[in-house]
């Protein structure tokens, strides 16, 4: 399956702004289900200072700055992806406990190597689920934007059922959210904490992907936090509307045996071939597909189009 | 062991009440005073307690004068608390000093090795050396800066660890300062305090110099500079005078020679840092913070500071500037780090730690978190990240409830706390009250990376608590600091900050650039100063007024009064008062003029004056020599405590005017006998003038435009001669009687009168041509045409023509009008000259472009 994404962008001040910095993370990553053909950026007023890198998690980010005075900035990333619709199926009938991955997570993988290894300074790679699990562990932590809390652990419990697979409390906990909570983006802000959303039970795709990455992290399961886009199909008889997108996120959770398992609280599935993932991290503030300061400007308003198209 | 009764002489260790069971730094093990302490002893005892209570006051009014403060949170009215210095120092024996300094070293290489691993290869945490939890789910490890060190020996330029003894009388690091250590400037204020006040005990001693130590720093900082090696630029990053240790920032900056800026004075463009001076950016290379990591670049990490520049990671990633210390190494402050750090000296050294850290469970393993719980009453608990909040506390001193919560928290999040052996600290003689007694004490410790190897200050900073038995020993709990003496088994040489140039050659002089901040608060200084003088003297000659007339009962004062005391609202700005004509206000005005002179919290008056003036001038304190500083300090100092907090008369009012006037034309006098005439100067004196002109401007306005007969109208002349400062002149001009057209000739038009609106402006002008700018020199900037425009407006006019009365009976309209348009002329003036020099320092607003992602 290959999708063109066009993702736009558009702030407008009511002054002028002399100097802004920004952090887009908009090329999709690469990894076993995906493949980013291509990838461009269009911005305006052209950028006299661009630096792209690679974050801690692997993200592809592109530092640009404008400086000269404007009063509108542009960003538009146009990307091309292949996504292979192999879903692992036999992922799903992993039966690892989520008590066992529990305390697989917090047994001190390295114990005991510690002492004789004095002056070796060459990394050995002996155990390789050792490493996915040691990488693994810091999305156990609380993160800048999910703080674990007992109402949280009081909301997942009944999904954490003894000795339940975790790949299944994990689609009950999906199931759960999709069903006890409203999607309303009228009711949160990027600031509205995750106690509020539990509390009056609304939010976006964003506020169920905290949701559900909190809940995993209560009982000590490293979630994280995945920011992309999801093919939308026109209501049957209707045309297709271009740029009527968004983007979207996401939440995937770390089953040893079987890797990190992706799921979409939002519309209560597993992505397969339909979701196409921009980055990932311990949440949003990792990932957060634009970001600027800007000195200047005034009020400030902001427009997004997202469109993606199957080739 | 209190039972000791004073005596006369009472100094002595004899009647030192050591304690049972600690280990004190004079005694040590033995019941015999060591002998260096017992040489210190004598010779303050030969001095006795109270020729020491005397030296003990010197040291405290020298560290006033010196301007050393230590400010306090939660404490608005009160701010700048002034730093404690006790006359007895910690003496350290140059063997003892050997040991703690070879511990000290080593502890900085080992920690600066795990600081690059952990933002490099992670090689610990890979190997297991290091548990994965203990790091990445600690706040200070940042994430954005993995990969961002730079090619450097040691990233860890500047160290500082506390140190303390146990009861066995073994040092300990009770922690690692590591992001922005404080503390070396005091212990250098100290020391220059110390070798004043006890200067032959100081001489005699053989104490190790310090100035040796801020040469290493001063080169450590200049040698990491990524660029520009030969004469890089260094700026010392403040978050601004309300935090707790600015004093130091500001003096530091100045002693090391490195400009001082706040994050506003900072912007990044094309991949590199810059400083916003009024000649223009200037590139910056070396960045010593003073601003916690996270602070540092809103752009990566909060992104609603205002202390930090955006973009600055970016630029330390590609390589054009280095950050002492860099960002992230406060991951290095983890408490927890200190169980492994005995294993890390093993692993990176082959050594085992010559200093050990205070025993230390982290409760991250599970057999360290049961270890924890089962000894909570016995141990103190601390959370990992100081964020937040968290304080350590001493779990056996909570009451139950308190202890199960505690207890629930660790369970729930066991990798977030360690529990920490609760040690008793040695105690060392301090004089309190007049006598010697007992104080637990802490030494706080300065490295600095230098020469591939680090220098570490011989001596630090000691701080003992204030109460006996009290443990909490910290500078917002109000401790009291000592200087600290390692002696030296020969007399040292002092080390001159300077640089010997080989031979005698005249270097290029460095001019230093000016922030346009500062640029704003020099202005800001000149404008209060003159603010204050206008207004006390105009109040004094209204004093004067309502003393005539309260002695001679004659009805020409009260006439003047009813002019006088409007024109003061008018030129203070202390609206309504005097303004609307309230005839119960007029005829007892005492109680205004009161409020005029001491209200804090109201405009325009004098106190709020002097408190905006000292504040303009804190924000600078880099930029003042110590004896402007003084004068600074003094001025407010004395006005708060004779007229703001004081019960006073009006009577007595006169006499702190004249006190105040005098302290504020003494500032006028260093400021232009000792600032150099450039930018600086020109700002500070531009302010000055300007303000010079517009309370004039005012002051004849609203004293001059209304016609009187012609008794009252001489005595305001008079007045108002009076209040300029300008009678004598008059009277040596014009020999004659004082009328109008000569009156206004003098102060409004006449150039060479320093007090006159022409000379003020003559000099704007010029000041104003020379300042740096960047724009096209050819061409008349704005501010330079309006002050042309105001300055011909005045030369063109005819005094004759300013005094003829017209229709409206008693009123100069051609004065009135002559007035009011150069008054509004200066204030465009003075908002074209913000706009062109200071708008760099104007909080730019910070918006967040971040979208959400909202749909599905």
């Amino acid at each position: 399956m290959k999708y063109r994404i066009t993702h736009s962008t558009v702030y407008q001040y009511t002054q002028s702004v002399g100097l802004c910095q920004n952090e887009a993370r908009l090329q999709p990553r690469n990894f076993w289900r995906q493949n980013c053909e291509s990838n461009r950026f269009e911005i305006y007023p052209t950028p006299t200072d661009m630096h792209p890198r690679i974050d801690f998690f692997g993200n592809h980010v592109l530092y640009f700055a404008i400086q000269q005075p404007h009063h509108q900035l542009t960003v538009t990333a146009i990307s091309e992806v292949s996504i292979f619709p192999k879903q692992n199926t036999l992922d799903l009938f992993n039966q690892l406990s989520w008590e066992q991955v529990r305390n697989l997570l917090q047994e001190p993988v390295f114990q005991g190597q510690a002492q004789s290894q004095q002056g070796q300074t060459q990394y050995q790679n002996r155990d390789p689920q050792a490493t996915e699990i040691m990488d693994a562990r810091q999305f156990v932590f609380d993160s800048p934007m999910v703080s674990v809390s007992s109402e949280l652990s009081d909301y997942a419990q009944p999904s954490f059922q003894p000795n339940r697979p975790l790949t299944d409390v994990v689609n009950d906990l999906m199931n759960r959210i999709y069903k006890d909570f409203t999607y309303d983006p009228s009711f949160t802000t990027i600031a509205t904490p995750l106690a509020d959303v539990l509390k009056y039970r609304r939010g976006v795709c964003q506020d169920f992907a905290h949701l559900a990455i909190g809940c995993l992290r209560a009982y000590g399961m490293a979630a994280k936090y995945i920011s992309g886009y999801v093919e939308t199909l026109p209501e049957p008889g209707k045309t297709r509307l271009v740029g009527a997108d968004a983007s979207h996120a996401w939440f995937s959770v770390f089953v040893p045996g079987s890797g990190w398992l992706d799921f979409d609280p939002t519309n209560n599935k597993m992505p397969l071939d339909q979701h196409i993932t921009l980055a990932w991290g311990r949440d949003y503030a990792d990932v957060t597909p634009l970001k600027g300061i800007a000195y200047g400007g005034g009020q400030h308003s902001l427009s997004v189009s997202v469109d993606v198209l199957r080739l | 062991m209190s039972n000791v009764e004073p005596k006369a002489v009472d100094l002595g260790t004899q009647y030192y009440p050591t304690q049972l069971g600690i280990y004190d730094e004079m005694f040590a093990t033995d019941n015999k005073a060591l002998p260096y302490w017992e040489r210190f002893m004598a010779a303050i005892e030969a001095m006795g307690s109270e020729n020491l209570e005397l030296r003990r006051r010197e040291a405290q009014r020298l560290l006033r004068d010196n301007g050393v403060t230590y400010n306090v949170y939660g404490d608005a009215q009160n701010l700048t608390r002034p730093w404690q210095l006790d006359p007895v120092p910690l003496l350290i024996s140059s063997e003892e000093w050997a040991v703690i300094e070879a511990g000290l070293k080593q502890r900085a290489e080992l920690l600066n090795l795990v600081l690059k691993d952990i933002y490099d290869q992670q090689i610990l945490l890979k190997k297991g050396l290091l548990p994965p939890d203990l790091i990445l789910g600690h706040e200070g490890f940042l994430r954005p800066c993995v990969g961002a060190l730079q090619q450097h020996q040691h990233h860890l330029t500047l160290y500082s660890t506390n140190l303390a003894r146990d009861p066995k009388g073994r040092m300990w690091v009770l922690d690692d300062r590591t992001q922005a250590p404080s503390g070396s400037g005091y212990a250098l204020e100290n020391r220059t305090v110390m070798t004043r006040v006890l200067p032959d005990i100081f001489r005699e001693t053989q104490v190790h110099r310090l100035s040796g130590f801020f040469k290493a720093l001063q080169k450590g900082l200049v040698e990491i500079a990524p660029h520009n090696k030969e004469n890089p630029r260094v700026v010392v990053l403040t978050p601004g005078p309300l935090n707790e240790t600015y004093f130091e920032h500001a003096y530091l900056a100045a002693y090391l020679g490195f400009t001082l800026v706040q994050g506003g004075d900072l912007t990044v463009r094309d991949g590199r840092l810059w400083l916003k001076s009024l000649s223009g950016l200037q590139v910056v290379d070396v960045v010593v913070r003073r601003v916690d990591d996270t602070f540092c670049d809103p752009l990566e990490f909060r992104s609603n500071s205002q202390l930090g520049v955006a973009g600055l990671l970016d630029v330390v990633r590609r390589g054009n500037v280095a950050i002492a210390n860099p960002l992230g190494s406060s991951v290095l402050e983890n408490p927890g780090l200190l169980a492994f750090l005995p294993r890390l000296s093993r692993y990176f050294l082959n050594e085992e730690l010559k200093l050990p850290s205070i025993a230390t469970w982290w409760c991250g393993q599970r057999r360290e978190r049961d270890f924890v719980l089962q000894n909570l009453d016995n141990l103190v608990i601390k959370p990992i990240n100081r964020s937040g909040g968290n304080h350590a506390v001493f779990a056996g001193g909570l009451s139950s409830p308190e202890k199960e919560l505690l207890r629930q928290q660790i369970v729930a999040k066991p990798h977030l706390y360690i529990g920490q052996e609760r040690v008793g600290f040695s105690t060392l003689p301090a004089f309190i009250d007049k006598h010697i007694e007992p104080r637990n004490a802490v030494l706080r410790n300065f490295m600095v990376a230098v020469n591939k190897t680090y220098a570490v200050m011989p001596g630090g900073l000691t701080r003992i608590s204030r109460g006996k038995d009290d443990f909490m020993v910290s500078n917002q709990s109000g401790g009291i600091s000592k200087d600290t003496w390692v002696l030296a088994p020969a007399p040292d040489k002092p080390i001159s900050l300077w640089s010997l140039p080989k031979r005698n050659q005249l270097i290029n002089a460095v001019i230093e650039p000016l922030t346009s901040r500062a640029a704003d608060n020099l202005f800001w200084v000149g404008r209060h100063l003159e603010r204050i003088e206008a207004s006390a003297r105009l109040l004094r000659t209204v004093l004067v007024t309502l003393r005539e007339l309260t002695e001679q009962k004659d009805p020409l004062y009260l006439h003047c009064l009813q002019v006088l005391l409007p024109s003061l609202t008018a030129v203070t700005g202390t609206y309504p008062g005097f303004a609307k004509g309230d005839p119960q206000l007029l005829n007892s005005p005492e109680n205004e003029l009161l409020s005029i002179a001491k209200t804090g919290n109201r405009k325009g008056t004098l106190t709020a004056n002097i408190q905006a003036f000292v504040q303009a001038a804190f924000n600078i304190r880099d930029l003042w020599s110590q004896d402007t500083w003084r004068c600074v300090d003094n001025i407010q100092r004395r006005w708060n405590l004779r007229v703001t907090h004081n019960q006073i008369t009006i009577e007595q009012l006169h006499k702190h005017l004249d006190e105040l006037i005098t302290g504020a034309v003494a500032f006028s006098g260093l400021t232009s006998e000792s600032m150099t005439r450039e930018a600086a100067w020109l700002m500070l004196d531009s302010g000055r003038r300007l303000e010079r002109a517009l309370g004039l401007l005012s002051l004849l306005r609203s004293v001059l435009v209304q016609n009187h007969e012609d008794g009252i109208q001489s005595q305001l002349l008079e007045a108002v001669l009076i209040t300029t400062d300008s009678l004598t002149i008059y009277q040596r001009r014009y020999r004659s009687f004082i009328q109008l057209p000569m009156v206004l000739e003098l102060l409004l038009l006449n150039e060479t009168h320093p007090r006159s609106v022409a000379y003020q402006l003559q000099q704007l002008a010029a000041h104003i041509s020379a300042l740096p700018r960047s724009a096209d020199k050819n061409q008349l900037s704005e501010e330079e045409c309006l002050i042309l425009k105001a300055s011909t407006d005045l030369r063109l006019s005819r005094v004759l023509e300013l005094t003829q009365i017209d229709t409206v009976p008693g009123h100069y309209f051609h004065l009135d009008s002559l007035l009011t348009n150069t008054s509004d002329l200066l204030l465009r003036i003075a908002e074209v000259i913000a706009e062109s020099f200071f708008s760099h320092s104007q909080t730019s607003q910070l918006i967040l472009l971040n979208s959400r992602e909202d749909d599905l």
